[in-house]
């Protein structure tokens, strides 16, 4: 852990520019891409009820009968109930980033301080915490998505907390492993030597440093909570059907499928799978850069 | 510590694992707001009727009752009634688990062939342009909701062209494959079969002993032909009682079944009855795989690249070795621990996967199973489930840890 | 140098593994192809269907109360008469079955069935008058509150059931019931085998509910004298994977040539788009059963297979829950649901979620019925269909308007119970909110949730759906003013109208009289409409897919199949 001044310098490597960034091969590329996608959406969605052609929940906008094909008046077709597809696809991003959003923060809220604490306290807190989260880590996570969504009831905060469950056993190893590391530091055995007390190591020297693995998980999860979430939607246990959902239109897509009506899934999937994509670029990218070990 | 008390101890804390995931969904499902016997009735009913369905199901005792009785149906097998229609959950799982295996099976194979081929190609010329559309491939499969590239897949292979069926797992028509009945006065079944076991463990033995770099023939060679014998002794004698043990329940009839299709398929000696449930199998298998494939790649990409630059691969190299023998001879075998570590990793997301998969599909497997039930709030069914969910990741994991240490002398713990 | 160029040539593994994949392929694909070419043409006794329909339980007539067991239980019990195929069901449709003739008494309260001899049960017992009263008692005493004895009120109905003779069986009632045969048709009226029912005794609980027994389907149902025997039914994961009827070589119809098709073989499927593929490829013959509404269009088209329509007993509507929830707008006061009656636009909903299948419906008791030939439109038609200048009007006099909006919070079920929820639901949030005085806020729950949410009266707009038991009106005009369905209705509008609809209800109960029942219908929908605690939206069409060879399909009014008609041609 060498690199520790290195890391430091490459997340403020971010700042400078995308110039720098291309400099550094596919990894500064992907994070660009990836972040050119990501604020695409992101300003697609919170612009979506602006632009959007027409009201995305009112039905037969377009007049029966529907599904009907991409046309001048609808540019990526209408659904079952004559919504306007364009309009369903800009505003349609919202619950889904909530959600996502949301089950991050909760997974950092918990999964961090357990970590950091769990980790340098050590000893048998360590391993039960250990063991509950390993108990976790290795459990499929969609399962107990499912389970503890189908529990819990609809609304955007209890799918958050239901995905984030499962990933905060991910921010926990990444934190105990981190610290775990840079506890044995000279710099850190320094601190301690100084006099330095228990809560100003943890929070002074150590977290600092661990926050760069924690915003490669970060952005990884973002990704994969979007794809939990959509998949969640999926089966039934989504938010609702008052505000436009890509996961809910791909879903209810799926019906319309043997009529031919492609363009109601394949816009909203497509969607996903870009937002999915920005994310899981960004983090590739970050992960490369923290970890150069395969630069030559 | 030596290898058997590390499978001792890796057993000894799976329990516990276990144990606390079971305790978790139990109180999950305990804990909720709502009364699950009143989800029971078509109209308000009388008190009476609602402590008689309470008694029925079984949640008329106190929780730590309802909890041992839990833990004690887990140890015989029994993971209570269903809530909807009063039959055992277990018999339910069981019959479902054979599809869900089935396409776990085949989606990791084709997500580790797909991964390491894709891998070891993008390795090979780091940094081109080939490398890039791999990684870039990579990349998107893992970002794709599975069922969207499922939807795609039937969109175009079964309701476009119509060259593959979309939905279920066996086509209506033929009777589904079931295996082969076996007599015990048929000494001939008996032999083929054990001669079959016995071969396979031989195989496993065999491709076990070559991972760990035991060379059976010319120079140097450490095993003899002795060894092989053992082994297809004990192959022999496993099936043999195994099979009597069988024919003392079954009044002498044993059918010889699998559940998964194409192996029973195979054994009854039916081909029409195997492709067709490779047929079926293939889309939900290539969209499960596809998906899982992402992370193969980027795996055995970066340790191909990192093994490739290792001392002894540039000497296989400088010794001008065939490119082809150093790539999958010598590098991808060092990276093969690795990839077999993330197989049992990416078990549990499989099996997440094959939730959405067999939605997609009409696949009639333990994820459909889960799904169902939700919709119609059988609380012990979602519990069985996702405890069954956990007893398989454990298990699965658990071999895998225990055959990483086998293979690779140096992980102790 | 030069080793390394022969290297370049030796064959990559890739290329082996493709290679030895690619011959596997061949080699399989030509035994298949060897083997079977196109399928071979089989010697047709057997009929497949496939259906997204399941058995919610059991197929015991005690307890099923799913459309799909009693469509089992029509093909594999027989009850003492039964409705004409392809009839309205009317008193003159009524045929004999297991009784070849009945009297009732000029009260309307004592049923005389006399009984077909030498009818035998499975075991070769001959069937009698002691069946046909255990059955009743046993259906009425088993204590399901699932069962239906209470949804039926067959409790509420029948007094006893009484041994005459031998082969005359009596059954006293409680009430006047005019519509008593339609009971007796109906498929909780399945007569049962003791022997497999729990055998002979005189007390019954809900322990002896006969259910889904593996691997044995004798032990999971208790009938054996319908025109098909249950030969295999297997459930996969707890769910209905396959059904196989065979013929019961002990019909008592058997000598007419019923059943037609020896074999009939149930496949489930998990979903309409399923459904649909199947037929669509040929892999059943015929698909009954929630295939959507774009997807009937569709199959239309298709020359080889031929869509029937056919009678829609089937009605969907709306319940105004009159009930002091905290939070929310009060709807006790009969203008406001006048008003957001008003609001509907019933064409709107049928032309797009069902594509014009279905029709409005304008009253409860649906067209093709009793008093209401086809043509008619109910009462509700005076109230209009998107009258949102009557509903403004009766909303300002409540005090709503642009600024004070009347906020309703609106439910649907996502089990898939009902054809659409969802969809349904956005197109009545619109249309409320089209009057620009209402806003809706939409809720959902799964099925059993929701069954719960009306059982507890915490829905405050709810849609609601309505299979009848026995085809009558009797069956359909007792939901206006039905406290399971709208609970405080009683309580908070203890007015004149709820009394009187009740009573119009039962004195048409009383009768026998088409003329006299009809007014008396037209007089409860008079209260109805003014008081609007249910609205009627639409009336469904029953819809089979089957290959144009299939006959003997019969589509009435009664929405079960008689299977013993089908026929491969």
């Amino acid at each position: 852990m060498a690199e520790k001044g290195e890391t430091r310098g490459l997340l403020f490597g971010l700042i400078p520019g995308l110039k720098s960034l291309a400099e550094r091969g596919s990894a500064g590329w992907m994070i660009i891409i990836g972040t050119l996608i990501v604020f695409t959406i992101l300003l697609i969605t919170a612009l979506g009820p602006f632009i959007s052609p027409h009201d995305p929940t009112i039905p037969n906008v377009n007049p029966p009968p529907n599904p009907s094909p991409p046309s001048a008046n609808f540019p990526l077709g209408t659904n079952l109930l004559g919504q306007d597809m364009l309009s369903r696809i800009l505003c349609g991003g919202s619950i889904m980033i909530q959600v996502a959003f949301l089950s991050v923060v909760f997974c950092f809220l918990i999964g961090v301080p357990i970590g950091l604490l769990s980790s340098y306290v050590g000893g048998s807190l360590d391993k039960t915490f250990t063991l509950v989260m390993d108990s976790f880590y290795a459990f499929p996570g969609l399962v107990l998505a499912i389970a503890i969504a189908a529990m819990m009831g609809r609304g955007v905060i209890n799918l958050a907390l239901s995905i984030g469950v499962v990933y905060v056993p991910s921010y926990y190893r990444i934190v105990r492993s981190q610290v775990l590391t840079i506890k044995e530091l000279p710099y850190t055995e320094a601190a301690r030597a100084s006099g330095a007390r228990g809560r100003t190591i943890l929070l002074r020297y150590i977290l600092p440093n661990v926050v760069p693995s924690i915003v490669v998980v970060a952005t990884v999860n973002f990704a994969d909570a979007i794809l939990t979430a959509a998949g969640l939607t999926f089966i039934g246990l989504g938010v609702g059907i008052d505000v436009p959902d890509w996961g809910w239109d791909l879903s209810k897509g799926r019906e319309l499928l043997p009529s031919g009506a492609w363009w109601v899934i394949t816009f909203p999937g497509i969607m996903i799978v870009l937002l999915a994509l920005g994310f899981t670029l960004i983090g590739e990218g970050l992960s490369e850069l923290l970890n150069p070990r395969l630069e030559r | 510590m030596g290898l058997r008390s590390y499978i001792i101890v890796r057993i000894l804390l799976t329990i516990p694992l276990i144990m606390l995931l079971l305790s978790i969904v139990f109180l999950i499902i305990r804990v909720i707001p709502g009364d699950p016997v009143l989800l029971h009735f078509e109209r308000k009913a009388s008190e009476e009727a609602v402590e008689a369905m309470r008694q029925r199901l079984g949640l008329d005792k106190s929780l730590p009752i309802q909890y041992f009785e839990y833990l004690g149906g887990l140890f015989r097998g029994d993971l209570g009634r269903s809530m909807q229609d009063f039959s055992p959950v277990s018999e339910q799982i069981f019959s479902a688990f054979p599809a869900t295996l089935e396409l776990a099976i085949c989606s990791m194979l084709v997500a580790t062939t797909i991964g390491i081929l894709l891998g070891v190609k993008a390795s090979e010329s780091y940094n081109s342009l080939k490398d890039h559309l791999i990684r870039a491939f990579g990349i998107i499969v893992y970002a794709m909701p599975i069922f969207f590239l499922g939807m795609i897949f039937q969109m175009i292979f079964a309701i476009n062209f119509h060259w593959l069926p979309a939905n279920g797992r066996f086509p209506p028509r033929l009777t589904e494959p079931r295996g082969m009945i076996l007599f015990m006065n048929q000494p001939v079944g008996i032999a083929v079969w054990s001669f079959m076991i016995g071969l396979l463990c031989l195989a496993l033995h065999v491709g076990l002993l070559r991972m760990k770099g035991v060379r059976f023939w010319g120079q140097g060679s450490t095993i003899s032909l002795s060894h092989f014998m053992i082994v297809w002794i004990v192959g022999f004698t496993v099936w043999i009682v195994g099979f009597s043990y069988a024919q003392l329940n079954m009044s002498g009839v044993v059918r010889v079944s699998t559940g998964l299709f194409t192996v029973d398929s195979v054994i009854e000696g039916n081909i029409l009855k195997f492709v067709e449930s490779l047929r079926y199998l293939f889309l939900p298998s290539l969209t499960l795989g596809l998906v899982l494939s992402g992370v193969f790649i980027r795996l055995t990409r970066s340790n191909m690249l990192e093994t490739l630059r290792l001392d002894f691969v540039t000497a296989a190299k400088a010794r001008g070795l065939k490119e082809s023998t150093v790539t999958y001879g010598y590098a991808l075998r060092n990276a093969f621990l690795p990839i077999l570590t993330m197989m049992g990793l990416q078990f549990a997301t499989l099996l997440g996967g094959a939730i959405l998969t067999e939605t997609t599909f009409s696949w009639p497997g333990l994820g459909r199973y889960l799904v169902d039930r939700i919709n119609f709030r059988d609380y012990t069914a979602i519990q069985g489930a996702v405890v069954y969910f956990a007893l398989i990741v454990a298990v699965v994991n658990l071999i895998i840890d225990i055959l990483y240490a086998y293979l690779d002398p140096r992980i102790r713990y | 140098m030069r080793k390394l160029k022969r290297s370049r040539r030796g064959i990559s593994p890739t290329i082996i593994i493709v290679a030895i994949i690619l011959i596997v392929i061949i080699i399989i694909g030509s035994l298949y192809a060897l083997q079977i070419g196109p399928f071979a043409p089989l010697v047709k006794t057997e009929l497949i269907m496939g259906t997204t329909d399941s058995v919610e339980s059991a197929i015991d007539p005690a307890q099923a109360y799913d459309f799909f067991g009693w469509e089992i239980i029509q093909n594999i019990g027989a009850t003492l008469i039964e409705v004409e195929p392809g009839s309205a069901a009317t008193a003159d449709d009524y045929t004999p079955a297991l009784a070849t003739d009945w009297t009732t008494s000029e009260d309307l309260k004592t049923w005389t069935f006399t009984l077909r001899e030498g009818v035998l049960f499975d075991d070769e017992t001959e069937f009698n008058a002691s069946h046909v009263k255990y059955s009743f008692d046993r259906n009425m005493e088993i204590a399901s509150p699932d069962g239906p004895q209470l949804n039926m009120e067959y409790d509420a109905i029948i007094d006893n059931v009484e041994v005459a003779s031998k082969y005359e069986v009596r059954f006293n009632l409680k009430i006047p019931f005019g519509p008593f045969l339609g009971l007796m048709a109906c498929q909780a009226s399945s007569i049962v085998n003791p022997e497999y029912s729990g055998g002979w005794k005189t007390a019954w609980s809900v322990d002896d509910i006969v259910e889904y027994t593996e691997g044995d389907a004798r032990a999971s149902n208790t009938m054996d004298l319908g025109p098909y025997v249950l030969a295999n039914w297997t459930r996969v994961a707890g769910k209905d994977h396959e059904m196989r009827l065979e013929a019961n070589p002990n019909y008592w119809n058997k000598d007419s040539g019923y059943p037609k098709t020896e074999t009939i073989i149930i496949k489930f499927y998990a979903d309409a788009t399923a459904l649909r593929l199947a037929i669509e490829a040929g892999d059943i013959d015929i698909a009954f059963r929630h295939i959507s509404a774009t997807d009937i269009e569709d199959l239309k088209d298709d020359p080889d297979l031929e869509v029937h329509e056919g009678v829609g007993a089937a009605i969907q509507y709306m319940i105004f829950q009159e009930d002091p929830l905290p939070d929310l707008p009060q709807l006790n006061d009969p203008r406001i649901r006048r008003a957001l009656a008003a609001c509907l636009d019933r064409d709107e909903v049928v032309d797009t979620v069902f594509l014009g299948q279905y029709s409005p419906l304008y009253s409860m008791i649906p067209t093709g019925m009793l008093g209401r030939p086809v043509g008619t439109d109910g009462p509700f038609k005076v109230l209009g269909d998107a009258n949102y200048t009557y509903a403004k009007s009766l909303l300002a006099e409540l005090g709503y308007n642009e600024t004070n909006k009347l906020e309703i919070v609106l439910w649907y079920e996502t089990s898939g119970h009902y054809p659409s929820s969802p969809d349904q639901a956005q197109l009545y949030k619109a249309q409320f909110e089209a009057s620009n005085v209402t806003t809706v806020t939409l809720k959902s729950a799964d099925w059993p949730s929701y069954r719960l949410n009306r059982n507890d009266g915490i829905m405050h707009v709810f849609l609601y759906g309505w299979y009848p038991d026995y085809i009558d009106p009797d069956n359909y005009a007792f939901l206006y003013y039905a406290t399971w369905l709208n609970h405080k209705y009683v309580d908070y509008n203890a007015t004149n109208n709820y009394l009187a609809m009740k009573a119009a209800y039962d004195a048409a109960r009383a009768s026998t009289n088409e003329t006299e029942r009809i007014e008396l219908y037209n007089e409860l929908e008079g209260y109805a409409v003014v008081d609007c605690p249910v609205v009627p939206i639409w009336q469904g069409v029953a819809y089979a897919v089957t290959k144009t060879n299939i006959k003997g399909v019969y589509l009435d009014i009664t929405q079960t199949w008689r299977m013993w008609l089908l026929y491969e041609e």
